[in-house]
């Protein structure tokens, strides 16, 4: 007797687990009967209709207990109870609600690309400043560490005057950019020709950059171009765009399954539009300081062309991060002009220079 | 079974009404009688209005998933009910985000401190977001389950998300110790947990799977897996064993009351469902690649260089086109593959599952007094946030 299929109406209260047979009685409201005695009264607005398999007609009533189920397995039962309960599917989301659903849904993600196209940028531009310079040089102080642990920590101090000869470069950008002393900076030794700047001021230049170089200019064209992010605080910037993107663009594209490669490819492809920007920028900060020193604003440009070689063609220059250098240098060749000033190091400062990481290279 | 654990199908019944020369219990049956076409149109569709909504409609279809299932799993004759609304989730998710975002702010404020006294030091931190993945599926599983109703009874469950989530987190603390061994005693002691704090109305449940059966069934499958992953087409052969395994497993252990589970779902019973999901996956990669590599050679006919559309610039518009041609195409790839692995790893393993059970004393729950309370579904909001979410 276990086949429970047998009763056509079975009804549940709600309270237990117990199964009754019941019978229905169709008057002002929906009467239910267990061994003739009436358990409940459902008014016919307030019949919904619950999920139930195949065959079955389960309702619930909105004015009784929330888990009371009635169960019709009877074709025609189920058929004079479905003309009666007029709001029976009312509760169903309808194509009315999966329009609006979709409607509100594309304004979302309108509003979303909006705000991570003008929005962040602007919001990045008025917060940078606002960061307080202490907890900015913790950040750096972070960033410094774990440059540290990647490249080595091989501060270059062996050579007085070689250190001697790069504070006295570093000072003289720093004070024709109108910087106060807060402003540090180092040589680290590594192989890879570079230069960073770090939040909260400082300057690392590696010494192999150093080495490429062949003449003081082209260090001075780079350290000012560093400094020029310093200026703009792109270090902050870049945190607070780089955040806002992710979190948005996560956002947008929530939980379809492998949306992190999307969130990666479009976030690649806006930070690094953002990052070129921030890169010209400072191009340009370092023309005008090389120019405000009299020294030639082109010597960076080839420095780094001795370095990079020409770019164009190779790679996706849409998703890297800085312009291409035969560009940039076009950019400082056009802006260049006679050498007015006087050499920013003497040719024994400028060896002594080239030596201070003691290697002895070229 | 973490990921996995969806509510037990489990429940406990009643005897009719006429008590007639009762023979000895019967096993009760358990079906599943869903329309496998009608599955695969809801999960088409969905798939469709999340291409359009950017995933937005996500909360919609889990919910129209689940609501499916549950009413089309029949013990004893009844169909159990799913009575979670989308809306629900929806607020859910809204109320994770709340809480996640100073969450990471915080995060972000402590690494910096971290990084300052020691380079990398943060990253242990990582490991606070484990311990909170896992608070949050017990918290997803507390909703589901009181969402889940038979006889005009909902399941429920009490005990606690952290306390939970500190075992779970010592638990694998362990398992990587030793490499892997625990696992087996993990997944018991957790499912332990679990199923002590689940109720089906004044029942309540209990595991009785041991940690020592399951090693017993599995441990060949992880000295195996090394060499798997050299030769690699072996693994989707041990992956589905061990599941199998592992649902068989966690069937057999549940309890409530006087109510068991017993399964039989054979060895390889789940093997054909992921060998086609990994089917569809290469003729959905192939139809995709195809699409793409046409694209790409009737812009070179054009006389378009590829290169160059990646120029800044004047073709830069046209960059723009292809890319939003790519990301569409590659969202429609993703979703595709969704409705295949809904179909065959949700749908259809819930099916095989299904009807290798069977329970036996169901007339020890032919009683069963309404209890417990309903759970929020900001497990299910954290969850989603954390990517841990189960079905």
């Amino acid at each position: 007797m276990s086949d429970a299929g047998s009763d056509p109406v079975v009804f549940f209260d709600g309270t237990s687990n117990r199964r009754h047979a019941a019978t229905l009685a169709f008057t002002g409201a929906l009467e239910i009967s267990v061994d003739g005695e009436t358990r409940a009264k459902w008014a016919y607005a307030d019949i919904r209709r619950a999920d139930s398999a195949p065959g079955t007609l389960r309702v619930f009533c909105q004015s009784a207990p929330p888990l009371a189920r009635l169960e019709i397995r009877d074709a025609a039962l189920a058929a004079e109870l479905t003309s009666r309960a007029v709001n029976l599917d009312e509760h169903h989301l309808g194509a009315r609600g999966v329009a609006k659903i979709v409607g509100w849904s594309l304004a979302a993600a309108a509003s979303i690309v909006l705000v991570v196209l003008f929005g962040v940028p602007l919001a990045a531009d008025r917060l940078a400043p606002l960061v307080p310079p202490a907890f900015e040089r913790r950040i750096g102080d972070v960033t410094e560490q774990q440059v540290k642990v990647v490249f080595g920590d091989k501060a270059c101090k062996s050579s007085p005057a070689g250190k001697a000869a790069f504070d006295k470069l570093v000072t003289k950008l720093r004070d024709a950019a109108g910087f106060d002393t807060s402003v540090e900076s180092t040589v680290l030794s590594s192989d890879i020709p570079n230069a960073l700047a770090l939040p909260g001021g400082k300057v690392i230049v590696f010494d192999s950059l150093i080495a490429k170089a062949n003449n003081p200019d082209e260090v001075a064209g780079v350290i000012a171009h560093e400094l020029g992010h310093l200026k703009h605080r792109d270090n902050m910037r870049g945190l607070i765009y780089n955040g806002g993107t992710s979190f948005l663009i996560g956002l947008l594209f929530g939980d379809i399954t492998g949306s992190s490669a999307m969130i990666f490819a479009s976030r690649t492809l806006i930070t690094s539009s953002y990052s070129r920007e921030a890169e010209t920028a400072a191009d340009t900060f370092s023309i005008e300081l090389m120019q405000k020193l009299g020294r030639p604003p082109k010597a960076m440009g080839e420095l780094m062309m001795r370095i990079t070689g020409k770019e164009g063609g190779k790679g996706l220059t849409i998703i890297s991060t800085h312009p291409l250098t035969e560009d940039r240098l076009a950019r400082m060749s056009k802006e260049d002009q006679t050498v007015k000033g006087p050499p920013v190091l003497t040719d024994a400062e400028w060896q002594a220079l080239k030596g201070i990481c003691g290697k002895g290279k070229v | 079974m973490n990921q996995f654990s969806r509510p037990p199908i489990v429940p406990p019944p009643s005897e009719p009404t006429p008590p007639m020369a009762a023979p000895p219990p019967l096993p009760a049956k358990l079906d599943f009688t869903g329309e496998r076409n009608g599955f695969l149109e809801l999960v088409a569709r969905g798939a469709g209005l999340e291409l359009v909504t950017l995933g937005f409609y996500r909360f919609w279809l889990i919910n129209d998933i689940r609501r499916h299932l549950w009413s089309n799993t029949v013990i004893d004759g009844d169909a159990a009910e799913y009575t979670g609304r989308a809306r629900e989730l929806v607020i859910g998710f809204l109320i994770a985000l709340a809480i996640l975002m100073p969450i990471y702010l915080g995060y972000f404020l402590i690494s910096v401190e971290a990084e300052h006294l020691q380079a990398w030091a943060s990253i242990p931190l990582v490991a606070s977001f484990y311990v909170f993945g896992q608070f949050a599926i017990y918290r997803a599983r507390r909703y589901r389950l009181t969402r889940t109703v038979w006889r005009g009874v909902r399941f429920w469950m009490d005990g606690s998300g952290w306390a939970y989530a500190l075992r779970a987190s010592l638990w694998a603390v362990l398992a990587i110790v030793t490499l892997g061994i625990a696992l087996p005693w993990r997944a018991a002691a957790l499912e332990r947990y679990k199923m002590d704090h689940s109720w089906y109305g004044d029942l309540q449940g209990r595991f009785e799977g041991r940690g020592w059966e399951l090693f017993k069934r599995v441990w060949w499958i992880g000295v195996l897996m090394p060499f798997a992953l050299i030769v690699f087409p072996a693994l989707p052969f041990l992956y589905a064993r061990y599941k199998s395994e592992e649902w068989r497993w966690w069937i057999s252990g549940i309890r409530f009351g006087e109510v068991t589970l017993q399964s039989r779902l054979a060895p390889t019973a789940l093997r054909g469902l992921y060998w086609s999901v990994i089917g569809w996956y290469m003729v959905l990669s192939a139809g995709f690649g195809m699409i793409a590599g046409s694209v790409g050679s009737i812009l070179v006919k054009l006389g378009v260089p590829v290169e160059e559309l990646f120029l800044p610039g004047a073709v830069g518009k046209a960059a723009i086109i292809v890319l939003g041609l790519t990301i569409v195409g590659y969202l429609a790839f993703m979703l595709a593959l969704g409705v295949v692995t809904r179909l065959y790893l949700t749908r259809d393993l819930w099916e095989r599952v299904l009807q290798t059970t069977s329970v036996t004393n169901l007339a020890a729950a032919a009683n069963v007094t309404a209890r417990g309370d309903l759970a929020t579904a900001v497990g299910e909001g954290i969850a989603d946030g954390l990517d841990v979410a189960g079905f």
